[in-house]
């Protein structure tokens, strides 16, 4: 059977990482002096490219990519680390943030000299009250080692690193979302263009990336591009780690080579169920459709998830078995996001209301004949006609449902409840 | 303003100053320095509303308009305990609904309210990211994970008698049946101007805009001098500053 592999995982549950004298025991911060040191800003880069690391938190777009979009101008310019996990079923960044805050600002410390900017940021869910406590307590230490601040390694180049913590809204986890509520306002995602690379933060070039992609330049720093680009699949290089539940025995994160057959990861999780078949997997976190058993043997990736009719997105998989009720499946789902609509793009703002309260009807079985027809009719008028992708996902994970299990949605129409 | 939140002020300020240095521009610290003061008085109050406007130099409106974005920021006291339980699909799948169920018989409350005597406020929330413990919840922001009803029946029992872990929320104030802001009060809950141009809208019917003074366009025509200079320089960098301007 499959191993997981250990990469940004490595160690966790062996020591207590939190403690800056057993990370560096362990070859902590190493990669970072290494980067100060021997590389210049344009090196990371090419390292950052030649990996083939692509985006964690959901675009999967390349990384390196990303950063070579900034303009060399000498105008300030920012890296945001984005730790506002709150995609339904993805716990991957939580994890980093408590169990390895050092190797997350590693990264983010990386990242940030990868792109020759002197302040980084890293934004974390409001929720996470435990984690932020746990990196106020790692950049405490980094600075007093200096690792943040002045002059770092004797190299003349100043880094500073602020932790900004949200205050409970799902839709800062978009980037320019969350550069608003950084900036000090709602957390309203922005017409794009222009994009951050170019006007993001106060205006000034940004990157924003996410927490597990910033975390694995310290492994392909430590161990080089090559390594991290054999692993994987030709499209989508590297590893991922998989937060992996609902109906499995072992729900957890699993760290492996991308490409990895769905199967392989769930049985990672320890299979299905007593007597319990799978039915569908959500693979790519609450926005994602399903796809179903005839996909299980394919690979987990960017590339094979899209061509299955879904995607990889944050690499949240949530399992079913054969004893779902996929209308309130559906329900909590298009539920979270009517409830976190930032309300400024009217298909969005009332198409969530109006799915919402369709589907609440068919829970309850006092559904209507039109109810399927209206909820099989909602793509065609919210998707891609907003601003960003929070509208788009409303729908996606319904209608691969309604599709495959009409038969529960046509049996909660035109009956009544048993009293 | 009482004298009781001149002097948690005071004695917040030179955080509140640390915190703005962090930032190349001082509004950055908006959500900082509301957290601040809601760790100390439970929920975001209009005092620390006013006061957090004064530090970053926008109008009480702007701040109410942000903090009513962010569900954390209650904007009326609630209990003690402020349980928030996972209604997302991991839990979902994992019993959440008997939990919630159980959770509203035994405190006799629905989401979004408090009980009579202000030890518990009850709320069902999406997602906390810990769907591998389904199903979760939060107890004032720390987590509580594999909910049972025999484990929540130990935890209220705890809370009842003051011995659980987690610290109660501070009570400056006692809680009302619900924290929600008045439905109906779209401009009130600080959200965006119903006519479609989407600015922050300050003219306030019940929040803190309007202690402060709603200034008028005409007022606005009858000393331009005073407003003109800002106005121009901020319209620049973004559009909701003219009506930041009008309300001063």
């Amino acid at each position: 059977m499959l191993q997981p592999a250990r990469v940004l995982m490595q160690g966790i549950g062996e020591a207590d990482l939190r403690d800056i004298n057993v990370y560096r025991e362990r070859g902590g911060y190493r990669q970072l002096e290494r980067a100060f040191k021997e590389f210049t800003p344009a090196q990371i880069l090419d390292i950052a490219k030649a990996s083939g690391l692509r985006g964690r938190g959901g675009a999967g777009f390349p990384t390196g990519n990303k950063w070579a979009f900034l303009p060399g101008t000498d105008q300030p310019r920012y890296m945001v680390c984005n730790c506002d996990e709150a995609e339904p079923g993805t716990f991957k960044d939580r994890m980093l943030l408590e169990e390895v805050p050092h190797l997350v600002l590693e990264g983010t410390l990386i990242g940030a000299y990868g792109i020759g900017c002197h302040q980084a940021f890293i934004y974390i869910r409001g929720e996470f009250k435990r984690g932020y406590r746990i990196m106020r307590e790692a950049a405490e230490e980094a600075r007093a080692a200096g690792l943040i601040g002045r002059n770092l390694f004797g190299t003349g180049y100043d880094l500073e690193f602020t932790i900004h913590r949200g205050a409970g809204a799902y839709i800062c986890g978009e980037e320019t979302a969350l550069l608003n509520s950084l900036e000090g306002k709602r957390g309203e995602p922005r017409l794009k263009p222009p994009f951050p690379a170019t006007q993001g933060l106060y205006n000034m070039p940004t990157v924003v990336n996410n927490v597990e992609t910033l975390a694995y330049l310290v492994p392909i720093m430590e161990r080089g591009a090559q390594w991290f680009a054999s692993a994987g699949t030709e499209r989508s290089k590297g590893f991922k780690i998989v937060s992996v539940s609902g109906h499995v025995r072992r729900p957890g994160n699993y760290e492996v080579p991308m490409g990895t057959p769905v199967r392989a990861i769930i049985d990672l999780a320890g299979g299905p169920r007593e007597g319990r078949t799978i039915v569908a997997v959500q693979p790519g976190g609450g926005s994602s459709a399903c796809i179903f058993e005839e996909h299980l043997d394919w690979g987990y990736d960017y590339e094979s998830m899209q061509k299955a009719g879904s995607m990889q997105g944050s690499g949240a998989m949530v399992v079913f078995d054969d004893t779902t009720d996929f209308v309130k499946a559906a329900y909590a789902l298009v539920r979270f996001f009517s409830h976190e609509s930032c309300g400024q793009c009217t298909p969005c703002r009332e198409g969530g209301h109006w799915l919402e309260q369709t589907l609440e009807r068919l829970v309850h079985y006092r559904g209507v004949p039109s109810d399927i027809e209206i909820l099989k009719k909602a793509a065609s008028q919210l998707t891609g006609l907003n601003l960003c992708a929070l509208g788009d996902s409303i729908e996606p994970f319904l209608a691969s449902v309604i599709n495959r299990f009409p038969e529960q949605f046509e049996a909660r129409v035109l009956m009544k409840v048993a009293d | 303003m009482t004298e009781d939140f001149e002097r948690l002020r005071e004695r917040l300020r030179p955080e509140c100053d640390s915190l703005i240095a962090q930032y190349p521009d001082r509004r950055s610290a908006l959500l900082p320095i509301m957290h601040l003061f809601v760790a100390e008085e439970g929920y975001a109050s209009k005092e620390a509303m006013r006061c957090c406007a004064q530090m970053l130099e926008l109008t009480p409106a702007t701040v109410e308009s942000v903090v009513s974005f962010y569900t954390l920021f209650f904007q009326k006291p609630v209990g003690k305990y402020m349980l928030q339980v996972c209604r997302n699909l991991s839990c979902t799948l994992n019993g959440a609904e008997d939990i919630m169920a159980y959770f509203r018989e035994q405190l006799g409350v629905g989401h979004f309210q408090t009980t009579a005597d202000g030890t518990f406020s009850y709320e069902e929330v999406e997602c906390l990211a810990a769907c591998d413990r389904a199903p979760c919840m939060q107890v004032n922001l720390e987590f509580v994970y594999d909910l049972t009803p025999q484990k929540i029946g130990e935890m209220l029992a705890a809370m009842r008698s003051g011995t659980y872990e987690v610290a109660a929320l501070p009570q400056r104030k006692r809680p009302e049946r619900s924290w929600a802001v008045e439905q109906g009060s779209q401009i009130a809950r600080g959200e965006r101007s119903a006519g479609g141009v989407g600015v922050e809208d300050a003219d306030d019917a019940g929040g803190i805009g309007d202690s402060s003074g709603i200034i008028m366009l005409d007022r606005i025509l009858s000393d331009p001098a005073r407003f003109a200079g800002r106005t121009r320089e901020r319209t620049v960098q973004e559009p909701a500053a003219i009506l930041e301007s009008m309300q001063e």
